[in-house]
């Protein structure tokens, strides 16, 4: 197809004025490009924006934006954080790359195809936020506020969250940061001493670490790493518990290469030896434990000899442990990890951790657990309403008692699943995922289709076309964390010893939204809106939601800007033990609700022959499956090599390097494959990768198909009987290699 | 023989494939609209081109989606992936807002003209469009000439090839054939360098 003129020819002769007149009868009157005085080359200049907070990962450091003609060229650690001060990690820097990732979301979307194989259609916001609000209005006048299900995460779901659960009143709200990730924690500690425990061991003055499974190194938190590391540096012992030779075993004193889903059991066995030998912090359980009569005898059957047995390790080891333990507390720091939710008997293991913390009296002293003391910043949502149990799927209404009594905030997601599939005991029809990516951060992908099919109405709202998004109707663009106002951060000088300090800042855009990117509050004011809550709405900007709680603290933005986006302020003395703080060893609440009082050790399933349980965990580079798209951390490590011991790998004729698939005991393949990474440093009935590869959704066009989505494989659920959340390590699979499918001999 | 003065007339062309590249909507892609362009391809020896297009508008349920969900696909989010942003940034520097939109915005200022608030980023082919525009009102020839030869051409010769090869509604192989014919150089005697 060509036009049968030149260019040249065609401007020459009287076609083109004859062409040209209708031409400007049907073009818009105005431009985009329009005329400007003219400024002199220069003025132009490089600028530094301050008041900038990460989200790459969760841990939100400071940053300050090198911003160049409204083009934000470079992220830096915000040179006046006594957090994460000047430094930040792979992952922060490359927020550049999310900022400008061509495939981000940029106008809201219709799909006009079929969920899970869409059709999109650019819509405006009206279109789109009147279907949203009139959809989701519709099943809550039909089926009432329970028929919407939310599945949120990240600072911009809160106040969603908030509407929905408070204003709208629906239960079904299940955060993955909680159910598959750290809200066993949470609650685990909160029975145990009465507050969620974050990660708040005082690395840098601790005189041994103690892990479990904790990697850090590969999980890189900025400030958190800076504790780490100083405190090896002032010449801690570091004992970490793994089956694999993580980046933390590599620098351990002692390295524990336990069997999988038995770590409970060497905990009891060491807390046993630790009171057996009178080797336990006697007046700190005098003081500030209960139960210790009951726990001691609760345990008291976990010889070294029987818990070497159940966890493959040598009971010398666990005495080697356990004797490092006394010689240094109560300067011991028992981490309390963060992703947790591994095999359903996660509480348990938890309560563990906490107890074996108070028996060696490693509570509110030098490198033990120690909550620093932090500014009050007042905070600003929906206003809380009492929307009864009737609804609740955790409520059971028989025994008039919670189906899992320690869940985390929200709603178990299985419980929501299941009701949205089966329509039992009430329909579920309309889901909001806002900010997570269930298809890859909750297991049973299967499940999760079936309840997107299952739905009148699903919308997403996100800044990357996530796999989820595949799923939605309507898909919302979100501004990015670089983009937009919100979360106020606020702590203490990283190192607990060095004079006391105190900062507040507040999430502030290092450059505008681009295209027609819109921040939560507009969101969910406008679906409010239409839904009937107008007059609920509790701020109409998000500058005013930040300025609001800002001035809890009598700050504002204006005058966070002119302390260069952090305020300052004298801190307080973080140790010493509150008079009233109790390790509940033995807790008869947890008893009463029909489980055990004492920490206690259940089995996981064994490793089927021929299979090896695959274990996953967190690349340095990568967050999960969020930054899988980013061209600058794709190309640091593209693609998730699963570790196979050398041994087990000699048999099946697997060398370094080698292709492979996988096919899990349930009949479940990889879409993809991986490479293999052959080595001693993981036992031999496991395999590991890096979680959050292998994205399915093409319109992913850096992280579609590279490496192996862990999740998919992730099909047996096991599921936390005191807390509902999810086990995801009891899942086996065997390796594929040239279509053949290979019996793994451990 | 002066040449006649067609700065007025090219300002309008350029303007007219400014408005080809806009989100399709029935405010202004209307039957005046299509007429317009249809005579221009008439003027052109373009005919069967625009008969193709009518003949798929016509045969089309709702036109105006169908194109709308095509503009999608091709230049904001599409399956199995977006076909061709239209952002020179993203052909040049593999990225939205790199180099080259800096430097195509530092040529706008040089000219005297810069974006308004509400605009797209600097390199998205709607505003190199108006901006060609813009040049030709003020008869600014040799800025033009550089503008297409630098800033233009560079990115636009790959973006034309991606949406010729993936475009399924012929109105954008149309359109890009359009603008490929109205910013191309020509060697002295007046042929179109073959590409292919």
């Amino acid at each position: 197809m060509a036009f049968n003129l030149t260019r040249r020819k065609f401007l020459q002769t009287a076609s083109l004025a004859a062409a040209s007149v209708p031409l400007s009868k049907v073009v818009s009157a105005s431009t985009g490009v329009t005329k400007t005085p003219l400024d002199a080359k220069g003025t132009f200049g490089d600028k530094t924006v301050v008041g900038g907070i990460c989200e790459m990962c969760f841990w939100r450091c400071q940053l300050v934006g090198k911003v160049r003609d409204g083009r934000l060229m470079k992220l830096e650690g915000n040179p006046k954080s006594i957090d994460n001060g000047t430094a930040i990690c792979a992952r922060g820097n490359a927020g550049v790359k999310l900022l400008y990732d061509v495939d981000r979301l940029k106008y809201p979307m219709k799909n006009v195809g079929k969920r899970g194989a869409p059709k999109w259609k650019r819509i405006s916001w009206k279109e789109a936020l009147d279907e949203c609000g009139s959809k989701l209005k519709s099943t809550v006048d039909k089926h009432g506020a329970q028929g919407i299900c939310v599945f949120p995460h990240g600072a911009s779901a809160k106040y969603p969250m908030h509407y929905f659960e408070r204003t709208v009143g629906t239960h079904n709200v299940s955060e993955a940061s909680f159910f598959q990730c750290r809200g066993i924690r949470d609650t685990a500690y909160v029975a145990s001493i009465g507050k969620a425990p974050g990660e708040k061991i005082d690395m840098p003055n601790t005189k041994v670490l103690f892990f479990i499974g904790d990697h850090l190194g590969e999980n890189v938190h900025v400030s958190h790493i800076k504790q780490y590391v100083q405190g090896l540096q002032n010449g801690a012992k570091l004992i970490v518990a793994d089956p694999r030779f993580s980046a933390s075993a590599a620098k351990a004193d002692i390295w524990v290469q336990i069997k999988p889903g038995t770590d409970t059991a060497y905990m009891l066995a060491i807390m046993n030896y630790l009171v057996k030998n009178n080797k336990y912090d006697k007046a700190f359980v005098e003081d500030h434990t209960e139960g210790f009569e009951e726990f001691a005898a609760a345990i008291s059957e976990w010889s070294l000899e029987k818990a070497a047995k159940e966890c493959d390790i040598p009971a010398e080891q666990i005495k080697e442990v356990a004797e490092m333990l006394a010689a240094n507390a109560p300067h011991v720091g028992v981490h309390p990890g963060r992703h947790v939710s591994w095999h359903g008997n996660d509480f348990q293991r938890q309560r563990a951790l906490a107890c074996l913390a108070g028996i060696l009296g490693a509570y509110y002293v030098k490198g033990g657990w120690v909550p620093a003391k932090g500014p009050k910043v007042g905070g600003v949502s929906w206003a809380k309403e009492d929307h009864g149990h009737k609804y609740d799927l955790n409520y059971d209404h028989h025994e008039d008692e919670k189906v899992y009594p320690f869940n985390p905030p929200g709603t178990p997601t299985e419980l929501i699943r299941d009701c949205a599939i089966s329509g039992k005991p009430y329909p579920i029809k309309s889901c909001v995922v806002w900010g997570q990516n269930p298809m890859q951060t909750i297991p049973g992908q299967q499940k999760m289709k079936d309840l997107f099919n299952a739905m009148d109405f699903v919308m997403c709202v996100d800044v990357m076309p996530t796999d989820v998004t595949m799923w939605a109707d309507i898909l919302l663009p979100e501004s990015s964390y670089l983009e937009r106002f919100d979360y106020i951060k606020k702590g203490t000088q990283w190192d607990l010893s060095k004079e006391h300090q105190q900062y507040i800042s507040a999430r502030m855009p290092l450059v505008p939204a681009m295209f027609e990117r819109k921040d939560q509050i507009y969101i969910t004011n406008e679906i409010a809106k239409r839904m009937g809550h107008e007059s609920k709405i509790p701020v109409k900007t998000i500058e005013e939601m930040v300025d609001k709680s800002l001035a809890t603290a009598n700050l504002s933005i204006e005058k966070l800007k002119a302390e260069d986006g952090i305020h300052i302020q004298p801190g307080k003395d973080p140790y010493g033990i509150p008079e009233d703080f109790t390790v509940m060893l033995f807790n008869e609440d947890i008893e009463d609700a029909g489980y055990p009082g004492a920490p206690t050790y259940k089995p996981v399933p064994d490793v089927p022959k021929g299979y090896a349980r695959l274990l996953y965990g967190r690349a340095p580079v990568h967050t999960f499956n969020r930054s899988q798209n980013n061209v600058w951390l794709h190309n640091a490590m593209p693609d998730n090599p699963v570790w196979l011991n050398d041994e087990v790998a000699a048999k099946l004729g697997i060398i370094d390097g080698d292709t492979v698939g996988f096919v899990n005991s349930e009949g479940v393949e990889s879409a993809t494959t991986t490479t293999v990474k052959v080595t001693p440093g993981i036992r031999k009935d496991c395999v590991y990768m890096y979680h959050g590869y292998g994205s399915a959704n093409p319109l992913m066009t850096i992280g579609v198909g590279a490496g192996v989505d862990d999740q998919a494989l992730i099909t047996k659920l096991a599921i936390d009987p005191e807390t509902g959340c999810s086990g995801m390590r009891n899942n086996f699979v065997k390796l594929i290699k040239d279509g053949k499918v290979l019996e793994i001999q451990a | 023989m002066s040449l006649p003065d067609t700065s007025q007339d090219i300002a309008a062309v350029y303007r007219f494939l400014a408005q080809c590249m806009q989100y399709p909507d029935s405010d202004w892609m209307n039957e005046e609209f299509f007429d317009v362009l249809y005579n221009l391809l008439g003027t052109l020896g373009g005919i069967e081109e625009g008969v193709e297009i009518r003949k798929t508008i016509n045969n089309a349920e709702d036109y105006i989606e169908d194109l709308q969900v095509e503009y999608t696909r091709l230049f904001i989010n599409g399956v199995p992936h977006v076909v061709a942003p239209p952002y020179a940034s993203v052909y040049m520097d593999k990225s939205l807002q790199g180099t080259f939109a800096g430097n195509t915005l530092a040529f706008y200022r040089e000219k005297g003209f810069g974006l308004k608030e509400d605009a797209d980023l600097p390199d998205h082919i709607i505003h190199e469009l108006e901006f060609l525009s813009l040049l030709a009102e003020e008869k600014d020839l040799t800025g033009e000439e550089e503008f297409l030869t630098k800033l233009f051409r560079p990115w636009y010769q790959k973006f034309h090839t991606r949406v010729t090869e993936e475009a399924h509604h012929p109105y954008f192989r149309v359109v890009v054939m359009l603008i490929d014919f109205f910013t191309k150089e020509e060697d002295e005697d007046g042929f179109q360098p073959n590409e292919a």
